[in-house]
């Protein structure tokens, strides 16, 4: 086969970030870590795998799919609030970092042109790595992990702005000028754009068109990828990043129906594709005498790790958001990107800095995103630990909060809204009459099915989402529900619920709707079957025997 | 990222005609990518690899549908239908092919891609009709596992073909000793594995990739095909719950690798010359004329009654997915000419398109007229009149019919599966073995002058000659949904509404187990209720 050689590193890759990410699971180590040092044992040090054109790709659509999902689980409204703290912080955190970067670079003995170069690699933020480990903890759309979004979009215009700009100095003349100022005019205008196309659309279109594609959701799925490209592809055509294309995409289908669904279909792809991103990352670091820059790295990491917070806490906590959402959103951001390594890399081949500037920028890459990793991961029990600290103390505190407190006060009422509860699965016939007879009886009862429509028509908690998928059972509180009652006629998707509810500890309902899946779900252990055929036919004899046709 | 965008739209676009006619979408796919070749945007080297990433989770998630649960009592039906479709097709098939003018190892593998049924699109339709759990429902379906096992193992096999006898058993013993690792794990591992550690979905999905991945490593390094790897890895994570648990997190992947895989082939096809488009059609014909009676008559030797063995030999008439896995397998090894290739995605094409047209009702009725019972039947006994008659009688319907023969009048039950006649007959009641929607056996059934008419067969539609007929004649109807109840009562049946008894069924239960007011009840209360 003349590609089995893309399979074999598919392969390797998987298969190595696989086996480092089970390796990883007992010391609690965050799986990008794991990815990315994966990489570094198939690149840098025993160079199993090339990085081939296809994989790149691959990465890259790692990135763009997910930030699609991070557009899918905001939406406008969430993010409108955050607009202008995003803006302020982003823009004073993008000087500081890059004027502090450069000053240090100057003291630490680097030429102007390699401190211009570390000190802008140093700006920028990985959003990546920040959106996956916030994913991770189900904070996105919390207020600091949406504020943290906001900001590194703002960066990531700030970093086209600086790259025009920089290619327009590379060559100084007139006429670059003019396509260096067209070129953010174009930036700007494209946003602007992309923008109201995805706002507009969202409005007007969307919810017509994706409500006649979702009778099948495989359909429904393909399309909204397709919609997400659409706008990756136009945000590439006006000089945008991919992120924004791709996030602008995902917050227009926020508000539809479908949007949770549509999460979990692409949930998968995302935790594929960035797996072999981070592999593919690690693999392409320059590791090579690292040693003899140990003690820049050991500075600038901690310029990154220390620094960058620092000053975000100033910003945001000065903007009256309190000590702990200004703390949590300054942990998000005490990392380099993936891009500084493109970045000093471009700068390498164009021969404006040495090969030891892309191993120094590639340390700290390495030393801050496994650092702030874990920042993030144990961000609140961080905050507790420093919260009495003097520094912490100068930020004014608003009192006690109140976007925070209240966001905490919806959690809370929301994980005790769906207690004791009883779960309804498929709102056929059955499952309708069920909700409906629950209800009369004052049941808590979630309704459930892939069909939003079909939700409409019932009076439960509706909840859209299919339930072969473990996330859906979770939001759905199983864990906490009294019982589950399933009213599909779906053999496989009601074996699969019984044996989660088993695992789970419920006591669940399953419809029989056939006597060959009776035996099954006795062997998995329903604890109830409904066996509705059987009760017709109860009915029927029933009926002939009241309406007087019979007997 | 144009390449994969650009494909990603024709899909899309493809997905969109799929919806709007409601046809299958797969030739739909094929024919978008098929557009895409006239305007070369994306690059060959990006399509190559997308049909083998794409062939890869198509045929692994294949595997993991592999259940032979799936099946149970139509087990043995199924292995003599389908080892006689495959056989049969196999063998005219090359036939065929040789006639055409093809080479005896080019004639083998289109042989080969005749054999197998599109398990894809039956099992759709099949779900949409609701016919996953009749007895000719599970035929087709083990049917359609068989050929494509079936497949996927040759191919091992026929790629070794030119390298002599030799070749070809040491193919057959690699496929078999990867078959026992499959089958170890299927066994023995992985479903206790799963129980003993419990995986986040990202960790799960990567544990199941590099399984997957595994298995290429090890096809590779035993010389067989790596779909032959992927399928088997597949199969290794078909047993239960281990299926149910993967499927959700591996859907979106292999959706989205399975669009992009047939959007890639059609990209890759090329326009066909008459000498294909002719051959193709001869091929075509093959399929579709030889399956149907081919199955029907093996089916009814297995007892099947007319109706479900003619729909299912129309259901299987096309071939499959796997098909143009075999195809892209020889050209991948250039023993196959990519114009021979465009043959067999044509044929797919074709045949696929015309599915949903040969599944309609009214054909197999029509077919019905052609069909030996239709005239050898003699209506010399008369009609009985006045009776009850019951259509449909299986395990659900037998306490009714337990009532019905305590009452006064004579009672005749119809049912389509033999054994469940035999049961009847031997419990003392006059039976007819039978399709309730034949209108000839309605009538010979005397529905229309028997006393009431009582009808529990699965799909409402089927209902339709016996409400036509049933003149003055009572009918009730059991249905499950609350829409085909206003159809039957549209068309003057008295329905019973057998979800609304489930559901009160279940209410009492409810209330029975004590749940009324839950909240008052503890933990081990809650327990010891069950």
């Amino acid at each position: 086969m003349p590609n089995v050689t893309l399979l074999q590193d598919f392969g390797i890759i998987l298969v190595a970030a696989a086996v480092f990410a089970f390796a990883a699971r007992p010391l609690r180590v965050p799986s990008i870590i794991a990815y990315i040092v994966a990489g570094l044992a198939l690149g840098p040090v025993f160079g199993v795998v090339d990085v081939s054109e296809t994989l790149e790709l691959t990465s890259e659509l790692g990135i763009a799919l997910l930030l699609f999902l991070v557009g899918l689980e905001l939406s406008f409204e969430k993010v409108k609030g955050v607009g202008k703290v995003a803006l302020v912080a982003g823009l004073g955190q993008v000087v500081f970092t890059a004027a502090g970067g450069f000053g240090l670079a100057l003291i630490m003995g680097l030429s102007p042109m390699e401190g211009l170069f570390v000190a802008t690699a140093l700006t920028f933020s990985s959003t990546v790595v920040v959106v996956k480990l916030l994913g991770e903890k189900k904070e996105l759309d919390s207020l600091y992990g949406r504020i943290a979004v906001g900001i590194f979009l703002v960066q990531d215009l700030v970093v086209i702005v600086f790259l025009t700009v920089l290619a327009g100095l590379g060559t100084g003349s007139e006429r670059d000028v003019g396509t260096m100022v067209f070129g953010i005019v174009k930036a700007f205008g494209g946003m602007a754009v992309l923008l109201a196309v995805a706002l507009l659309s969202a409005k007007y279109l969307l919810t017509g068109v994706f409500g006649w594609i979702s009778r099948s959701l495989e359909a429904l799925f393909i399309w909204s990828l397709s919609w997400c490209f659409l706008f990756v592809l136009a945000a590439e055509m006006m000089g945008l990043s991919l992120e924004i294309g791709a996030f602008l995409a995902g917050i227009s289908l926020a508000q539809l129906p479908y949007s949770e669904e549509l999460r979990r279909r692409v949930h998968p792809l995302v935790n594929f594709f960035i797996a072999v991103f981070f592999v593919t990352l690690g693999i392409h670091m320059e590791v090579d005498g690292a040693s003899a820059i140990a003690w820049p790295g050991v500075v600038f990491s901690l310029f990154v790790l220390i620094g960058n917070p620092l000053i975000f806490l100033l910003i945001i906590g000065f903007m009256g958001y309190g000590r702990k959402i200004a703390f949590l959103t300054s942990v998000t951001v005490a990392q380099i990107s993936e891009f500084s390594f493109i970045f000093a890399a471009m700068g390498l081949g164009a021969g404006l800095i040495g090969p030891d500037m892309l191993t120094l920028i590639t340390v700290v890459g390495l030393v801050t995103m496994a650092v702030s990793a874990y920042m993030i991961l144990y961000n609140h029990e961080l905050y507790r630990f420093v919260k009495a600290w003097r520094v912490i103390r100068l930020i004014p505190d608003v009192r006690e909060a109140p976007q925070e407190g209240t966001l905490e006060e919806d959690d809370e009422e929301e994980l005790a809204r769906l207690r004791n509860h009883v779960i309804v699965v498929g709102m056929n016939s059955l499952g309708r009459r069920i909700v409906q007879g629950l209800r009369e009886r004052g049941v808590r009862t979630l309704a459930l099915d892939t069909d939003p429509v079909k939700l409409g028509q019932v009076e439960g908690e509706p909840l859209v989402g299919n339930v072969d998928h473990l996330s859906v059972l979770e939001s759905a509180g199983i864990a906490r529900a009294r019982l589950v009652v399933s009213a599909l006629q779906i053999e496989d998707a009601n074996n699969l619920l019984a044996y989660r509810c088993r695992t789970f500890g419920v006591p669940c309902s399953i419809h029989a709707f056939d006597v060959a899946v009776v035996q099954d779900l006795k062997d998995i252990g329903a604890s109830h079957l409904m066996d509705s055929k059987t009760a017709g036919t109860r009915r029927l004899t029933e009926a002939l025997a009241s309406e007087g046709i019979y007997g | 990222m144009t390449d994969i965008a650009v494909l990603l739209f024709a899909a899309a676009v493809g997905f969109g005609v799929a919806r709007w006619s409601g046809l299958p979408v797969i030739p739909f796919l094929l024919l978008a990518g098929f557009g895409l070749s006239f305007v070369p945007v994306v690059e060959s080297e990006f399509l190559q690899d997308a049909l083998v990433l794409g062939i890869t989770f198509l045929v692994f998630v294949a595997g993991i549908e592999l259940n032979p649960r799936r099946v149970r009592r139509q087990t043995r039906a199924a292995l003599a239908v389908g080892l006689i479709q495959f056989l049969a097709l196999g063998i005219l098939g090359f036939g065929a092919a040789r006639l055409l003018g093809m080479e005896v190892h080019t004639a083998i593998y289109v042989a080969l891609a005749l054999t197998a049924s599109s398990t894809l699109v039956v099992v759709r339709i099949l779900q949409e009709r609701r016919q996953m759990f009749e007895s000719f429902g599970r035929l087709v379906i083990g049917v359609l596992l068989l050929q494509d096992l079936a497949v996927i193992l040759l191919i091992p096999m026929v790629t070794r073909l030119p390298d002599g006898a030799g070749a070809v058993l040491e193919g057959v013993a690699a496929t078999a000793a990867l078959t026992v690792v499959a089958y170890v794990l299927l066994r023995w591992v992985l479903p206790g594995l799963l129980k003993r550690i419990s995986l986040d979905e990202e960790l799960l999905l990567l544990a199941v990739l590099a399984l997957l991945f595994s298995f290429l490593f090890l096809s590779d390094l035993l010389g067989i095909p790596s779909i032959a790897g992927a399928f088997l890895a597949g199969l290794a994570l078909s047993s239960f719950p281990v299926n149910g648990v993967v499927r959700g997190q591996l859907m979106s992947v292999s959706d989205f690798f399975t669009a992009i895989f047939f959007t890639a082939l059609g990209a890759q096809l090329g326009i066909p010359s008459g000498a294909q488009l002719a051959q193709a059609f001869v091929l075509a014909a093959v399929v579709v004329v030889v399956t149907p009676p081919l199955v029907a008559l093996v089916a009814e030797r297995f007892d099947f009654s007319a109706r479900p063995a003619i729909f299912s030999g129309l259901l299987l008439a096309q071939t499959s997915e796997f098909s143009l896995v075999v195809g892209l397998q020889g050209v991948v090894l250039e023993q196959l000419a990519p114009g021979t290739f465009a043959v067999i995605a044509l044929v797919t094409l074709v045949t696929m398109t015309i599915t949903p047209f040969l599944s309609r009702d009214r054909l197999s009725l029509w077919l019905m007229r052609f069909h030996p019972s239709a005239r050898s039947r003699d209506s010399e006994e008369d009609p009985p009149r006045d009776h009850v008659l019951l259509l449909g009688c299986g395990v659900t319907g037998m306490p009714l019919l337990e009532t019905l023969v305590i009452g006064p009048y004579r009672v005749v039950a119809v049912d389509d599966d033999p054994q469940v006649v035999q049961r009847v007959r031997d419990a003392g009641v006059e039976a007819i073995r039978g399709d309730a929607a034949d209108a000839e056996l309605l009538h010979r059934a005397g529905a229309d002058r028997a006393r009431v008419v009582v009808s529990t067969v699965r799909r409402v539609e089927d209902n339709g000659p016996l409400l036509e007929m049933a003149g003055g004649v009572p009918v009730l109807v059991r249905v499950f949904n609350v829409e085909d109840a206003e159809w039957v009562e549209a068309r003057g049946g008295q329905a019973v509404l057998y979800s609304d008894a489930a559901a009160e069924g279940f209410l009492e239960w409810f209330d029975r187990a004590g749940w009324v007011r839950p909240d008052e009840l503890e933990d081990e209360e809650r327990e010891q209720v069950l």
